[in-house]
C-alpha cells in the first residue's frame, strides 16, 4: 500500500476494484466505513454483487477479466471533463500528454460494449473520482490475478496519477496484501529477483554486496518465478523445499501441480500440519505455529511487527528458521548459526536498506512503517510524497485483452474465485477452529437464481463444474451475489477443489495465474462424484 | 497562538482544540470513572458516571462528551460527585443478576465489578426487577454468549458493531428499563448482519456479552497470562493478545493499541485460533520409508536425509536444480533463512514465495 | 396512500427532506402495522441499516409491528383520565383488543380513546364520540391576550378568516421593511421565552441561528405536546393554525432558514389535517414556496408526525427523530442553534411561542413585554385540568396569582371539595400544596416552591384523591417514557415506580423501613436530578420529593404497609 491503514478513513472518494474486502480484510473495510459515516463516496467495482457494493454509491459490475476497458473508460471521463491534475502531470509525471491522447478513444460507450457496465456508470464513477479531493484506490487480487494483472495494476496507476491521488494523505494506489506476511517474504529476498530489502540481484554493486555478507559467490542470473518452477518439475527442477504452503491445493491446475510435486526427486515440505501437499515430500519437518514462534511480520501497509510465542509447541516442532538452518548446516553451508530469531532479524536488517533504521528490539512495538533507511528514521507511511522511486511517475499505455479464455459453446460460463469471510485458503487453520463450521461447513457454487432456472439446477442441489483441465462436483447456491452467467466458488474446501478446474493462463510478467477467470460448463448432477483432472 | 489550559482539580492541563474533559483529564491523576466509554467510539453521555463539576454551571456535566474550553474549571471527585457515582453503581449492581464474571469473559468485563469495589457498591441497595432478557440457550452460535440478564444498556455494543465495525448488526428494542439488546427482528446472530467479529463481547463491560469459547477453559486451572502478537490471517497485521492459562491457549482478545487494528478484529482473528493446539498437528519430523509411507522420524535423521537430498541433486544436476518456496505465512525468518539457504548455499536465485498463487 | 405498493410509496416519500418518519406512517397506515417486509424495504431504500431501524420502530409506542395494530383501541390512562374512569373503560374495551396509552392531550375533555385515524373522547364506550377541540372558554378576568387574542374569532382556522383578522399582517410588514435583523430585535425587546418550559429567550436563540453561517437552516415548531396535563398547543393549531404558521415564517425569515417542520405528536390526527390544510392554503397564497411576497424568503414548511415518545418533546430527541434516528436525547453543548437538524443551524421552538410572535411583530415588543404582571413579561396558556369546575386553556400574565385562576376564573374544585393538590409543569414540577398554592405563575415564584411552571399543564387534585397512588401514576408514566439512554433516569424512574406502587402490585419493590425507604427514594432522587442526561430524568424526582415534603404520613403509611 502507498498509503497506511489509517488512512482509509481520510479520503472522500473511495475505489475498491477487484476486493472483497469486508470478507477477505474486514478489519481493513472497517476504515472504508469509517469514512463512508463521515460522508465519503464509494465506487466498487466488481464482477459479483459483494457486501461491499451494498455500501457502494456507484456500483461498476463489470464482466470478470475487462478492467482494462473500465479503467480506460473512466479515465477517458476525467481527461474530456478537465479533471485532470494538471499541476500534478507537469511536476510529477511523465508521459501523461501521450495517455490523454490515447484514452481519447476510449469512451465509455466503447468501455460498456466490452465490460458489460452501463456507460452512464463508468461516467458516473469518472466523475466522482476526478472532483476527489482525496481519492484512494483499494485493490486485491481482483485486479492482480489475470493474465493482464500488470495492466490492471498500471491502469490504476495512470488513474490515480492524471488525478494526482498519490503521495498525499487518504489518497494512493493500495494493493491488500492477502497473507500475514506475503510481504514480508518479499521484504526478506525471498523473490527470484531481489536480495533483501528489494535490491535486484542483476546489480552487480548488490551481487558484490551479498557475495562478500553471504561469503560466498552468488548468481548472476535471475530466478525462475514459482509457476515456472512447477513447469520445470523433473526437468530442471530436481530438489524443492516448500515452508508453510499447501501449493496442491490454493495453486491453479490442480492436475498439473500434483503431477509436478510427484515429478521431483526430493520434496522437503515445512508446515503445521499433514496437508495434501505435505503428504508428497520425502521429508516433512514440523514447525511451530502462531502463538508458537518468536519472530517479526510485516503488514500491508508495510509495518513491522513482531510475533510472540504464548504456549510452547507440540511435541518437536520447532521454528522453520531453525530447521532451515540445521538443513543449511547438514549441507555444510556457513554462517546459519543464529540462536535466536533477533539473531537472523537483525541480520536482515543490516543489509536491508529498507530496514537499516530497524532492530529487534525497535520494533517491539510495531510503531514503524518502512522504508527505515536509518537510524532515528521515524518510518515512511505514505510513499511518493516528493518523488517517486524511480523520479517521476511514468503513464503507461495500455491496451484492453481478452482473458486467456473467453466463454464459447463448450464452457459458456464464466468461473470466478476467492475467498470467503469465515475461512481462510485450504482451511488447514480455519477448518481446525472450533465453531467455524457452525457458519459455514461446506462448500457451494454461487450462481443467478435466473440461471439455476435456465440451466436446470436446484438450489442446495448438486451440479457438475467441468472447464479445459477438469471436472467437480459441487453444490448450488441461488444467489444474486452472482450476476446472470458468472459463477463463484472458494477454493477453501479440499473436497470441492476448485484449483482442479482454474489455470487458463498466466500474467506474462509478473507469472500471476489468471486464479479470477476461467470458463466452465455447468451440467446438473443428482449426486457428487470426485474431481478429475483431464 | 498560545496553548490554551484548563483547570482540573487545580492542575492547569493544556488540550487540544475539540479534545473532551475525559480526555484532557486523562493526562492527570484524576481516576474519572465510565461504563459507557469505549474510547474508539463517539462519546455517549449513557451511564453519566463521569460527570464532572465546572465551575458556574449549574449541574454537573458528562466529562465524555463536553469539550474543554479555555479557562475550565473542573473538579472531577468533590464529595457530592463520589457519592452520586456510588449511588449510581448500586443502581447499577440492582439490575444484574451477578456482579462478578470470570474474566475469560472478555477484554472488558471486569470493568463492572472494578467499579462495584472502588465504590463499595454490593450493598443490595435499589432491589428490584432486573433489566434485559438472556438469549444464552435459544441462540446456540459457538462463539458470542447473549447472557442480557447481566446488561447495563450501555450501547457500547451497539455503538461499536455501528462505529467500530460499520455492521450494524446490533441494535435495541424499546427503551427505558425495557430497553433490549438485540438483533434485526429479534432473531439470532447468525440470521443478522452479525460477522462474529467479538467486537462486541470485547467491549462489553459486564460480560453480558461474552467470549464462548474462552469461557470453556473457566475450570482449566492457573492464571491468565497475556501474550502479545499478530493475528495469522490476511495482510492487516492486527494486534492480538493471546490468552493462556500454564500451556493452553485459552482465547484471543483484540489489542485495543494495536497499531494496525486499534482494537479491531475479525472472526478469523477473533475465534479461529485453536488449530494451534489441534490433534492433527505434526510433532515430529517425518520420512517416506522404503514402503512409500510417511513415518515418524527423529530430527537427525530426517535432517541427514533431508540435506542429502538437496546435496543429491546440485551434484547430479547442477545448483539450478534446486528450488524453494518461502511462506507468506510463517516469519520472516523463515522467509530470509530459506532464501539464505538458496542464494549462499546453492549459489542459485531459485527462491519464490507463494504470493504468486 | 391505500392501494399503493412498497415501490410507490417509497418512490413518494425517498427525497422528501426528513423522510423516515412519514414513509414509516405510509405503510403503517397503508398496512394499519410495520410488517417485516415494509420495514425491510425501508431499510433498503433510505439506507437504514435494518438493525437501528428494527430499534427505532419498535421506541415508538403507536408504532404496531403485527396485527390488529392501530386499528385497536388505545385508552388514555393518564393522571387526570383515570381520575375520571380511564381505567375503566380501558377494561371495558379490551374485548376489542384495546391497550394503555399515555396521557393523550385531551384531558379538558377526557377520556381520549384513539383508533386508527380518529379520537373519540368519552367517559363511557357508548359515550365516545369524535370531536374537535374545545375553545379557549371567554376570556374570563378581561385581560389582554396575545395568542389568545383572536383565536376565537369566526373562521380563524381558515386562512381568509385569519386574513380578515389581522392574520399575515405581521409577515407582510416585516418582509416589506427588508431587515430581518428588525424581527429579531422586536422579539427580544419583546422578552418573549420558550413557552414549551425550558423558557430561553427567543429572541436571543434567533439570534445565534441568524449569525451561523452554514446552512441551509431550518425552523422545527415543537408541537410533540407530550407533556401530561397538557393540550394548549393543541387548541392554538386546531384553532389558529395560521398563526404557527406565520410564527415559523417570521422566524425563517428572521434567521434565513429554507425548511421548516411542524413535529406534530402523533395522538393528535385531526391536528395534522387542520395544519396541512392550512399549509396548502398558505402555499396557495404565495406565504409559502418560494420567494414569499416577493420579498426574496424562500421557505416550506412540513409537516412530521411522531410515533408515540414523551421524549420526543425534547429538542435532541426531536431533532433526532426527524432525522430518522433513535430518538435519544443529544449531548449539549453543541445546540441545535449551531448543530440542529442534519447538524445545521436551527431554531426549535415550541407551538406557543411561535404563535405568540406574529402579534408581538404586529403590535411591538413593548407591548407583549408589558402584558406581563410586575416585572414580568408577556402571557402564558396555562392548561387546567383535572378536580376543577371549568377544565380548559386559559392565557394569563405572567405572575398571574394562581388562586384566583383556580378558584376565579376556573370555578375551584368541584361540589363539596376542596384542593388538595395541583401539579405544576405538567407532572414535571411534581405537586404544590398547601400554602405552596399561593403562588404567582411565573417561573421565579414556582421555583422558590421547589418545582416549576414549564409548559404550564397544572392538574388539580382534590382532597379525596390518594396522591401516593397520583405520584405512582405520575412516576409509571416518566418509567413508560424513559428513553433508555442514560443509567440514573432509566434505573431510577424504574425504582422509584416500584417503591410508589402499592404492596400487593406485581410491580412493588423496596424496602419496608421507612428510613431506608427514604434514604434510597432520596438517593434515586438526587443523582437523577443532578445527573441525568436531560430534562426527564432531572424533573422525575420532584414528584417524590414533593410526596414526602408535603404528605409524610401518607408515606410512612404506603411504606409501613410493605413492611410485613
Amino acid at each position: 500500500m502507498s498509503n497506511p491503514l489509517e488512512d482509509m478513513s481520510k479520503p472522500d472518494v473511495i475505489f475498491c476494484i477487484g476486493t472483497n474486502m469486508t470478507e477477505c480484510h474486514p478489519v481493513a473495510a472497517t476504515g472504508i466505513k469509517k469514512a463512508l459515516a463521515k460522508g465519503a463516496k464509494l465506487i466498487v467495482a466488481d464482477p459479483r454483487h459483494i457486501p461491499l457494493a451494498k455500501l457502494a454509491d456507484v456500483v461498476l459490475p463489470l464482466r470478470v477479466g475487462s478492467d482494462v476497458a473500465l479503467l480506460l473508460g473512466m479515465a477517458h471521463v476525467i481527461a474530456r471533463e478537465g479533471l485532470v491534475d494538471e499541476e500534478f502531470l507537469a511536476a510529477r509525471t511523465s508521459g501523461g500528454d501521450e495517455f490523454l491522447a490515447h484514452v481519447a478513444k476510449f469512451t465509455p460507450e466503447w468501455a460498456e460494449g466490452i465490460s458489460g457496465v452501463p456507460a452512464a456508470d463508468i461516467e458516473a464513477a469518472g466523475l466522482l473520482f476526478g472532483r476527489a479531493e482525496r481519492g484512494a484506490i483499494y485493490y486485491t487480487l481482483g485486479i492482480t490475478e489475470h493474465i493482464c494483472g500488470v495492466d490492471n495494476v498500471q491502469s490504476l496507476c495512470n488513474l490515480a496519477l492524471m488525478t494526482g491521488n498519490i503521495g498525499r494523505e487518504g489518497t494512493g494506489i493500495n494493493p491488500m496484501r492477502g497473507q500475514n506476511n506475503i510481504q514480508g517474504a518479499g521484504d526478506c529476498g525471498a523473490l527470484p529477483n531481489n536480495y533483501v530489502g528489494f535490491q535486484p540481484v542483476t546489480d552487480p554493486a548488490n551481487q558484490a554486496k551479498f557475495a562478500e555478507a553471504y561469503g560466498h559467490e552468488v548468481d548472476l542470473e535471475l530466478g525462475m518465478t514459482k509457476v515456472t518452477a512447477l513447469e520445470q518439475c523433473g526437468d530442471q527442477i530436481r530438489a524443492m523445499l516448500i515452508d508453510g504452503e499447501n501449493t496442491l491445493v490454493t495453486d491453479p491446475d490442480q492436475g498439473h501441480c500434483e503431477h509436478a510435486l510427484k515429478s521431483l526427486d526430493h520434496l522437503v515440505v515445512i508446515d503445521i500440519f499433514l496437508t495434501d501437499t505435505a503428504a508428497l515430500a520425502d521429508v516433512v519437518f514440523p514447525a511451530t505455529a502462531y502463538g508458537e514462534t518468536d519472530g517479526v511480520c510485516t503488514n500491508t501497509e508495510r509495518r513491522v511487527q513482531r510475533l510472540r510465542a504464548a504456549v510452547p509447541p507440540p511435541g518437536e516442532a520447532r521454528p522453520d528458521w531453525w530447521i532451515i538452518s540445521q538443513m543449511a548446516k547438514r549441507c555444510g553451508f556457513s554462517g546459519f548459526e543464529f540462536e535466536s530469531a533477533k539473531d537472523v532479524f537483525n541480520e536482515i536488517c543490516s543489509l536491508s536498506p529498507t530496514y537499516a533504521g530497524l532492530n529487534w528490539d525497535r520494533i517491539a512495538d510495531g510503531a514503524y512503517i518502512w522504508p527505515v533507511p536509518y537510524d532515528g528514521h521515524p518510518g515512511t507511511p505514505i510513499l511518493h510524497q516528493d518523488e517517486f522511486i524511480n523520479g517521476r511517475g511514468l503513464f503507461k499505455l495500455i491496451e484492453y485483452r481478452d482473458p486467456a479464455e473467453v466463454v464459447c459453446d463448450e464452457f459458456p460460463v464464466w468461473l470466478t474465485t476467492g475467498r470467503r469471510l469465515q475461512s481462510y485458503h485450504s482451511r488447514t487453520q480455519t477448518g481446525r477452529s472450533s465453531g467455524i463450521d457452525y457458519l459455514l461447513w461446506e462448500e457451494s457454487l454461487e450462481v443467478h437464481p435466473d440461471d439455476v432456472a435456465d440451466w436446470g439446477l436446484t438450489d442446495g442441489g448438486w451440479c457438475r463444474m467441468t472447464s479445459a483441465r477438469g471436472s467437480i462436483s459441487i453444490k448450488v447456491k441461488a444467489t444474486r451475489q452472482s450476476p446472470r452467467g458468472t459463477v463463484f466458488a472458494s477454493f477453501s474446501f479440499s473436497d470441492v477443489p476448485v484449483n482442479v478446474l482454474t489455470g487458463s493462463g498466466y500474467d506474462p510478467i509478473t507469472q500471476t495465474a489468471e486464479l479470477k477467470v476461467c470458463t466452465v460448463r455447468i451440467e446438473p448432477a443428482s449426486v457428487p462424484e470426485p474431481a478429475i483432472s483431464t | 497562538m498560545s496553548e490554551r489550559h484548563i483547570e482540573i482539580d487545580g492542575q492547569s492541563v493544556p488540550y487540544e482544540e475539540g479534545e473532551t474533559l475525559l480526555e484532557a483529564a486523562g493526562r492527570t491523576d484524576a481516576e474519572i470513572p465510565t461504563l459507557c466509554y469505549d474510547p474508539r467510539l463517539e462519546p455517549f453521555g449513557g451511564c453519566r458516571l463521569c460527570v464532572v463539576e465546572i465551575e458556574g454551571s449549574h449541574n454537573p456535566v458528562a466529562s465524555c462528551a463536553r469539550k474543554c474550553e479555555d479557562g475550565m474549571v473542573v473538579r472531577t471527585a468533590t464529595d457530592a460527585l463520589e457519592q452520586h457515582r456510588k449511588t449510581l453503581v448500586e443502581m447499577v449492581c440492582s439490575e444484574n443478576r451477578q456482579v462478578d464474571v470470570d474474566p475469560l469473559s472478555g477484554f472488558a468485563s471486569q470493568e463492572l465489578a472494578v467499579l462495584a469495589d472502588r465504590y463499595d457498591a454490593r450493598t443490595q441497595r435499589f432491589v428490584g426487577r432486573r433489566s434485559g432478557q438472556s438469549r444464552v440457550d435459544d441462540d446456540d452460535n459457538p462463539f458470542i454468549l447473549r447472557d442480557y440478564d447481566q446488561c447495563i444498556s450501555c450501547y457500547r455494543c451497539v455503538r461499536v458493531c455501528a462505529e467500530q465495525e460499520g455492521d450494524y448488526a446490533i441494535s435495541v428494542k424499546g427503551r427505558g428499563f425495557d430497553t433490549q439488546i438485540t438483533v434485526e427482528f429479534d432473531g439470532k446472530l447468525n440470521e443478522s448482519a452479525c460477522t462474529f467479529c467479538g467486537q462486541c463481547v470485547a467491549t462489553c463491560p459486564t460480560g453480558a456479552l461474552a467470549d464462548r469459547k474462552a469461557l470453556r477453559h473457566v475450570d482449566t486451572p492457573g492464571p491468565i497470562e497475556k501474550t502479545r502478537t499478530i493475528c495469522p490471517y490476511c495482510g492487516v497485521g492486527c494486534s492480538v493478545d493471546l490468552l493462556t492459562k500454564g500451556d493452553s491457549l485459552v482465547g484471543v482478545q483484540p489489542a485495543m493499541d494495536g497499531p494496525a487494528n486499534k482494537g479491531a478484529l475479525c472472526i478469523k482473528g477473533q475465534y479461529a485460533y485453536d488449530f494451534v493446539q489441534h490433534g492433527d498437528r505434526l510433532t515430529t519430523p517425518l520420512l517416506r520409508g522404503d514402503d512409500g509411507e510417511l513415518h515418524p522420524a527423529s530430527w537427525d535423521e530426517a535432517l541427514d536425509v533431508a540435506a542429502a537430498g538437496f546435496l543429491k541433486a546440485r551434484d547430479e544436476h547442477g545448483r539450478h536444480s534446486i528450488y524453494a518456496i518461502a511462506s507468506g505465512r510463517a516469519p520472516h525468518e523463515a522467509a530470509y533463512t530459506t532464501q539464505r539457504f538458496i542464494r549462499a548455499g546453492f549459489w542459485t536465485n531459485h527462491v519464490d514465495n507463494c504470493s504468486r498463487a | 396512500m391505500a392501494g399503493q405498493n412498497n415501490e410507490q410509496l417509497i418512490e413518494h416519500w425517498k427525497d422528501e427532506p426528513a423522510p423516515l418518519l412519514p414513509l414509516l406512517h405510509a405503510f403503517h397506515d397503508r398496512d394499519g402495522h410495520l410488517s417485516e417486509d415494509a420495514l425491510r424495504a425501508v431499510s433498503a431504500a433510505l439506507r437504514i441499516p435494518l438493525a437501528d431501524l428494527y430499534g427505532t420502530v419498535t421506541f415508538y409506542h403507536h408504532f404496531a409491528r403485527f396485527p390488529p395494530g392501530m386499528s385497536a383501541p388505545r385508552v388514555c390512562t393518564g393522571p387526570v383520565c383515570r381520575l375520571v374512569g380511564g381505567t375503566e373503560l380501558l377494561e371495558a374495551m379490551r374485548k376489542d383488543g384495546a391497550t394503555p396509552m399515555a396521557c393523550a392531550g385531551r384531558c379538558d375533555e377526557p377520556i381520549p380513546v384513539l383508533t386508527d385515524h380518529a379520537v373519540s373522547v368519552g367517559a363511557t364506550v357508548e359515550a365516545l364520540q369524535e370531536r374537535p377541540s374545545p375553545l379557549p372558554v371567554a376570556n374570563p378576568g378581561g385581560l389582554p391576550e396575545c395568542v389568545f387574542r383572536s383565536i376565537r374569532k369566526e373562521g380563524r382556522a381558515g386562512i381568509a378568516g385569519y386574513q380578515k383578522s389581522g392574520g399575515y399582517r405581521a409577515l407582510r410588514s416585516a418582509l416589506s421593511s427588508g431587515f430581518p435583523a428588525a424581527v429579531i430585535e422586536t422579539v427580544e425587546r419583546s422578552e418573549l421565552a420558550g413557552r414549551g418550559g425550558a423558557g430561553f429567550p427567543t429572541g436571543r436563540k434567533w439570534r445565534a441561528v441568524a449569525n451561523e453561517e452554514r446552512g441551509p437552516k431550518s425552523v422545527v415548531c415543537n408541537a410533540d405536546e407530550g407533556e401530561p396535563g397538557c393540550f394548549k398547543d393543541r387548541v392554538l393549531m386546531d384553532h389558529d393554525p395560521h398563526a404557527v404558521i406565520e410564527g415559523m415564517i417570521l422566524a425563517a425569515y428572521a434567521v434565513g432558514a429554507s425548511r421548516g417542520f411542524i413535529y406534530l405528536r402523533y395522538e393528535y390526527p385531526q391536528t395534522a389535517v387542520i395544519l396541512q390544510r392550512a399549509i396548502d392554503e398558505a402555499t396557495e397564497a404565495g406565504l409559502l414556496g418560494d420567494d414569499i411576497l416577493g420579498g426574496g424568503l424562500d421557505f416550506r414548511i412540513y409537516v412530521r408526525r411522531g410515533a408515540g415518545a414523551y421524549i420526543c418533546g425534547e429538542e435532541g430527541s426531536l431533532l433526532n427523530s426527524l432525522e430518522g434516528k433513535h430518538p435519544f436525547p443529544r449531548e449539549r453543548p453543541p445546540y441545535p442553534v449551531s448543530h440542529g437538524f442534519e447538524d445545521l443551524p436551527t431554531v426549535v421552538n415550541n407551538v406557543e411561542t411561535l404563535a405568540s410572535v406574529p402579534p408581538i411583530i404586529d403590535r411591538g415588543g413593548d407591548w407583549y413585554r408589558k402584558l406581563g404582571l410586575g416585572d414580568h413579561a408577556g402571557t402564558k396558556v396555562i392548561s387546567l385540568s383535572g378536580d376543577i369546575q371549568r377544565p380548559g386553556n386559559y392565557e394569563v400574565p405572567i405572575g398571574f396569582p394562581l388562586p384566583t385562576l383556580l378558584n376565579e376564573w376556573a370555578g375551584g374544585a368541584p361540589e363539596g371539595r376542596t384542593i388538595q393538590a395541583v401539579t405544576m409543569a405538567g407532572i414535571s414540577g411534581g405537586f404544590l400544596a398547601g400554602d405552596d398554592l399561593e403562588t404567582t405563575l411565573d417561573e421565579s415564584s414556582v421555583r422558590a416552591r421547589g418545582s416549576m411552571l414549564g409548559a404550564g399543564g397544572i392538574m388539580v387534585f382534590d382532597d379525596s384523591r390518594d396522591m401516593v397512588d397520583v405520584a405512582h401514576s405520575c412516576m409509571e408514566f416518566f418509567a413508560h417514557e424513559s428513553c433508555g439512554k442514560c443509567f440514573p433516569c432509566r434505573i431510577g424512574t424504574q425504582r422509584l415506580t416500584e417503591r410508589l406502587a402499592e404492596a400487593d402490585d406485581v410491580g412493588a419493590a423496596g424496602p419496608g423501613d421507612r428510613a431506608d425507604w427514604a434514604r434510597e427514594v432520596e438517593d434515586i432522587g438526587e443523582v437523577m436530578k443532578a445527573t441525568s442526561a436531560c430534562g426527564l430524568g432531572m424533573a422525575a424526582p420532584l414528584i417524590t420529593e414533593s410526596l414526602m415534603r408535603y404528605w409524610p404520613d401518607r408515606v410512612a403509611e404506603h411504606v409501613a404497609s410493605r413492611a410485613s
